[in-house]
């Protein structure tokens, strides 16, 4: 937690990558943001740490575009800190916008989807194509949302995990990008 | 693009009398007349699976009814099943040590996420499936039978229209046709066949002995009473199904999700627009498929001079302001246009239908005598509908003699960006500027009063010349004749303001 003290004083030294990660330079995080083991992140996606950390865990995909942001509400306690959890094997797709400071495991956000500030995603979820979950919730796990009027139903299963996707992403962008330096977490 | 698509800005008035956009218009080249969606005939060229792109014909088609019997839509959202692979691995029976790993399959929807498996179906063996264990549920439905005697109703009343068609234009058999019986060996079946009709149909007779036997659908008044727990028990949105889902599938109307099943694909079909007056084709799609091309596409667009509202000024009631209308030419021909007021164009169609109500009359009488072959169905001449759109606006146009000439549609001159417009010396005032084939044109429009609020409608009468180059029959003079035409448009300028 001594991070959090140096939130205002050095920013710089608030990004914590875990070692196998692999973050495009040219992607853009700001604030207190940790990012866990085999995580890509894309170029081009944006990570803002505004209202407290956020603390992304393993082998999540976030695409080019996408953008997750911790909120600082204009009415809300500046003297608390909200922290922003994702769990582990989650899918953030081209340009969705997620705002929701809790995240479970193995959930997708298709392309162009948005989940507002007040939305909890529990584990297996898939936000479809364009949906865009604005209200006050706790998704149950499993839900997948479609189609242009945001129907929903339960699947059976979790959506797959990608792991050998982040396998070949792993290989395949550093051959195209500089990376972020990793930064252990204890330092 | 959307411009394209959903303008209702400037609307054209096609022949029968609707109004459109040019976009949603044809123009026949034989008749030299706009035409739409209303009045040219839809014929159904091929039915096809628009996910494995199979042509059915359509005798086929209709048995299957309408529907791929390889592809599947999802019961859930209605789009289109995907087959998906997967490997498990299963114990061998022989010895229960060994693990052998084998390929499954099953149908997935990649927007709702719904499985076969949702549906409790187990996993296929082979990749394409047909259905074999998933429609047994739906045959013990009494909606199957119940569809199967709609079905066969729709098929004898079709049948029994068709009869009454066929002794309605009977009179018109050639009876060189109708005495060929009398040949050795030459039944009517032959000669039915080797005038191109179907069989022989049952008797009218029997059909409507048959059509007497159906039960239309009785309203009962006591219907089973509701279950106890209706009122006391929340309900699951998640388990019940939604009305469209049910009537996709009319045959097992399911109530509960679990009990969706995979549907056969719905067929799509090819559609080819033909005239009703000249019954020429004005629009005709390529057989394959996966084509998106036209053999015939006579969209009025690449005719009729398209019209564009520019600018309007300040719409006050009964003051006088400027609207800026553009003109371009979508032809390879040179076009000249003249305006013409509604009424004018009113007054010269009722002196030219008195004089022609002559020579229509001798006409008719030869059409007549043509039409006697059966092959050809008659046609249908409706009287145009009235335009039923208010005109909320005066607009002052230049004399009927003033002409502007549009130079031909040049492609190289789409790519010039330079933006460059120029006034020519010889245009009247009124023409704002061109640039290759548009010209800009300024009206004086002087909105009604009394419609404070309401949108302030124009309406003139465009007089353009167009090359037409199908040779009339009958002529000699094979050249391309130029002739004039007529259109009524109708422009929405915008609301009327108060102050
Ligand atoms: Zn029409
Ligand atoms: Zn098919
Ligand atoms: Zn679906
Ligand atoms: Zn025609």
């Amino acid at each position: 937690m001594s991070s959090l003290s140096s939130h205002d004083s050095k920013p710089k030294h608030d990004l914590k990558i875990h070692s196998d990660a692999v973050v495009c330079h040219e992607s853009k995080l700001r604030g207190d943001i940790t990012i866990g083991t085999h995580t890509v992140v894309h170029p081009r996606a944006t990570i803002i740490a505004e209202a407290g950390p956020i603390v992304i865990g393993d082998y999540n995909i976030i695409e080019e575009q996408s953008f997750i942001i911790n909120r600082l509400s204009p009415d809300a306690d500046h003297s608390k800190q909200v922290v922003m959890e994702i769990g582990n094997n989650n899918v953030f797709e081209v340009g969705c916008v997620f705002e929701s400071p809790k995240m479970g495991d193995q959930n997708v956000l298709e392309v162009k989807s948005h989940v507002g500030p007040n939305v909890e995603v529990t584990n297996g979820c898939i936000i479809g194509t364009g949906c865009k979950l604005r209200g006050t919730e706790v998704l149950p796990e499993n839900t997948v949302v479609y189609g242009r009027d945001c129907a929903r139903r339960i699947a059976l299963d979790r959506p797959p995990t990608q792991g050998l996707q982040v396998d070949f992403l792993s290989k395949v962008l550093v051959n195209y990008h500089h990376l972020k330096k990793p930064r252990s977490a204890n330092t | 693009m959307s411009y394209l698509s959903k303008s209702d800005i400037v609307k054209y008035a096609c022949t029968c009398g609707q109004l459109k956009s040019i976009t949603n218009m044809y123009f026949c080249r034989h008749c030299l007349k706009l035409r739409c969606g209303y009045c040219v005939c839809h014929e159904v060229d091929s039915h096809y699976c628009s996910n494995c792109l199979e042509i059915l014909p359509s005798a086929e088609a209709r048995l299957k009814k309408n529907r791929c019997q390889t592809c599947f839509d999802c019961p859930n959202c209605l789009n289109t099943l995907a087959v998906r692979g997967t490997t498990v691995s299963v114990r061998d029976p022989d010895d229960p040590s060994k693990v052998n790993s084998q390929k499954k399959y099953y149908h997935a929807c990649f927007f709702c996420r719904w499985t076969t498996r949702d549906a409790g179906l187990p996993d296929q063996a082979v990749q394409t499936v047909s259905a074999n264990g998933w429609t047994h549920k739906e045959t013990n439905s009494s909606n199957v039978q119940r569809v199967t005697v709609l079905l066969e109703r729709a098929r004898l009343l079709g049948t029994l229209e068709r009869h009454e068609r066929e002794q309605r234009e009977k009179k018109f058999t050639p009876r060189s046709r109708r005495t060929f019986t009398h040949l050795p060996g030459v039944t009517s079946a032959h000669v039915r066949k080797r005038a191109g009709l179907p069989p022989e149909l049952p008797a009218p007779s029997t059909i409507k002995d048959t059509l007497a036997e159906f039960q239309p659908a009785v309203a009962k008044e006591s219907v089973n009473p509701l279950p106890e727990e209706i009122f006391t028990k929340a309900v699951n949105l998640f388990e019940i199904t939604t009305m469209p889902q049910r009537l996709a599938q009319p045959e097992i109307q399911p109530v509960f999700c679990v009990d969706l099943l995979p549907a056969y694909k719905h067929l799509s079909t090819k559609r080819s627009q033909r005239c009703r007056e000249c019954e020429h084709n004005v629009s005709k799609p390529e057989l394959n498929p996966s084509s998106t091309k036209f053999k015939i596409q006579q969209a009025a667009y690449f005719h009729v001079p398209e019209v564009r509202l520019v600018t309007a000024g300040a719409l006050i009631g009964g003051k006088d302001t400027e609207v800026v209308l553009l003109f371009s030419n979508p032809s390879q021909h040179p076009t000249t246009l003249s305006f013409i007021s509604l009424r004018e164009a009113e007054e010269e169609e009722g002196n030219k239908q008195t004089e022609d109500t002559s020579d229509l009359a001798d006409q008719q009488g030869e059409a007549a005598s043509s039409l006697s072959s059966l092959t050809k169905p008659a046609v249908v001449l409706e009287e145009p509908r009235p335009i039923s759109i208010k005109v909320t606006g005066n607009v002052e146009l230049p004399s009927p003699d003033a002409e502007i000439t549009l130079p031909p549609k040049d492609d190289a001159a789409e790519y010039d960006y330079s933006g460059e417009t120029h006034k020519s010396h010889n245009d009247p005032k009124w023409v704002m500027h061109r640039r290759a084939n548009k010209a800009a044109v300024s009206f004086t429009v002087t909105p009604e009063t009394g419609f404070t609020g309401k949108r302030c409608v124009i309406g003139f009468v465009l007089r353009y010349t167009y090359i037409n180059r199908i040779p009339s029959p009958g002529s000699f003079d094979q050249k391309p004749q130029e002739v004039r035409l007529d259109t009524r448009l109708f422009v929405d300028c915008g609301k009327i303001c108060s102050k």
